[in-house]
């Protein structure tokens, strides 16, 4: 077996599928509500139950995000010329056969998608607040529903590009969620930067 | 929308000149209904209930707009829930609680509603009321009524015809036929289902001018939902499109 880095912590992992699990749930209950699918509320026995799973799913997502960001905010904030680089070149998922310029241990397309989730995150969890208690205040109401209604569109946008990106675009990538580990060989040339900087080569 | 319905589309036609404020109207809404009685305080005006409630589908506003000739002139307007062929209420509504009857009437099934109140801010009447259960109430064109061939409870009870109940074209030609020069609704929303014949400005009469649907609820509708739709078809079918034509990452060579 070859030698193994870690490269995101069990804490990591496991609220990011915590992060993952009710984000798919309440953009699934989000549709069901949205087009009236029947099929999906069913298995909630009804659109009355779904509202309480979809508002405290709801709950629980905007927990993990704000958990999330003690473990991202900082690197995703931080960019450097390679990074400019790495937008020139689309991240080389374009074409195989530009050359894609070393990578930290995340690159800027992943920091930015962070950066969408947690603004997208905090107003669409905002506004639902807003529609679950303040239903006497037309404005808050109205607004609430829009903005609820336009960060959705950004989730389910933006959300199945981080799937497959993670998944079929980057074999090898899944398994980071897994048990947090990649094999060190991988890590040197996926995040050289990053392997450089924790002394690693 | 409004085409296929028209034919069959029934309205109830408020003439306010024939109105004599007697209220049974709304006494025979809550009879047909089983609605409870509101304890209300007097506060200066017979209009009572003094707005639609949970209990109260129908009221009577009761405008006094005095003029010279009439100092004491009252304005006598049933209201009801309007039965918009645009109805924000139906659009906003996420789990399909509110819905047309064949009649072209908005009905609710109480038993879909999950209490979320968004038809209350989307109705341009103001219209949609809550009970204590948290279910949305208000009235529905005595649906089950006029799908058994009787009029709804307040037109049956209207002793001058100040309510009358019809197809709704017919309603409405006869309404300018008898000289009527406004008829509110006829083409609002898409055509109310509730239309007045007056014969002075609507405004007058309390009604409100150019009803319309918020319009971050129009946008929602129209833009926002194709797009959630679309966006994630769309987003699935260029994945799957790029894992196809140009493929997934490879590590050909060592770099360092």
């Amino acid at each position: 077996m070859a030698e193994m880095v870690r490269k995101s912590s069990v804490g990591e992992v496991v609220n990011h599928w915590i992060l993952a699990g009710s984000c798919i749930m309440l953009i699934i209950t989000g549709y069901s509500f949205l087009f009236h699918i029947e099929v999906i509320s069913s298995v909630f026995g009804g659109f009355e139950t779904m509202k309480t799973v979809h508002n405290w799913g709801g709950v629980v997502f905007i927990l993990s995000l704000l958990v999330s960001m003690v473990h991202y905010l900082k690197d995703a904030f931080e960019y450097d010329a390679d990074d400019l680089q790495w937008f020139k070149v689309a991240g080389g998922y374009l074409s195989h056969k530009v050359k894609v310029p070393p990578m930290g241990k995340y690159n800027p397309g992943q920091k930015l998608y962070y950066l969408g989730i947690v603004g997208a995150g905090i107003a669409i969890a905002l506004s639902g607040f807003g529609i679950w208690f303040m239903k006497d205040n037309v404005t808050v109401m109205l607004v609430s529903h829009l903005v609820h209604n336009v960060a959705f569109c950004v989730f389910v946008i933006a959300v199945p590009v981080h799937i497959y990106l993670s998944t079929l675009a980057n074999p090898g990538t899944f398994q980071i969620m897994v048990n947090g580990m990649l094999p060190l060989s991988d890590a040197k040339k996926k995040y050289p930067k990053w392997m450089k900087s924790v002394g690693k080569m | 929308m409004a085409n296929d319905k028209t034919n069959n589309r029934k309205a109830i036609l408020v003439t306010p000149e024939a109105c004599i404020g007697c209220r049974g109207c709304q006494v025979a809404c809550k009879s047909w209904n089983q609605l409870p009685g509101i304890k209300t305080k007097n506060n200066g005006t017979y209009q009572n209930p003094p707005d639609l409630a949970s209990a109260a589908f129908n009221i009577i506003q009761y405008n006094e707009v005095p003029s010279k000739e009439n100092p004491v002139r009252w304005l006598f307007v049933s209201r009801r829930c309007m039965h918009c062929d645009d109805a924000g209420c139906m659009k906003i509504c996420p789990s399909g609680a509110l819905y047309r009857t064949a009649e072209g009437a908005v009905a609710y099934d109480r038993d879909k509603c999950i209490g979320c109140k968004l038809c209350v801010t989307a109705c341009p009447f103001d219209v949609p009321r809550y009970d204590t259960d948290n279910k949305v109430t208000k009235c529905h064109l005595c649906f089950d009524r006029i799908g058994a061939g009787m009029q709804p409870a307040c037109v049956k009870t209207c002793p001058t015809a100040a309510l009358k109940f019809g197809d709704r074209d017919e309603l409405i030609a006869t309404a300018k036929k008898e000289g009527f020069g406004t008829i509110y609704g006829e083409k609002d929303l898409g055509g109310l289902g509730s239309v007045y014949a007056f014969k002075d400005e609507p405004k007058l009469y309390g009604m409100k001018e150019n009803p319309s649907i918020p319009s971050s609820v129009v946008f929602w509708h129209n833009y926002l939902k194709p797009l959630s739709a679309i966006g994630l078809g769309g987003v699935v079918a260029a994945a799957a499109i790029h894992y196809l034509a140009i493929g997934p990452h490879k590590e050909e060579k060592e770099e360092v």
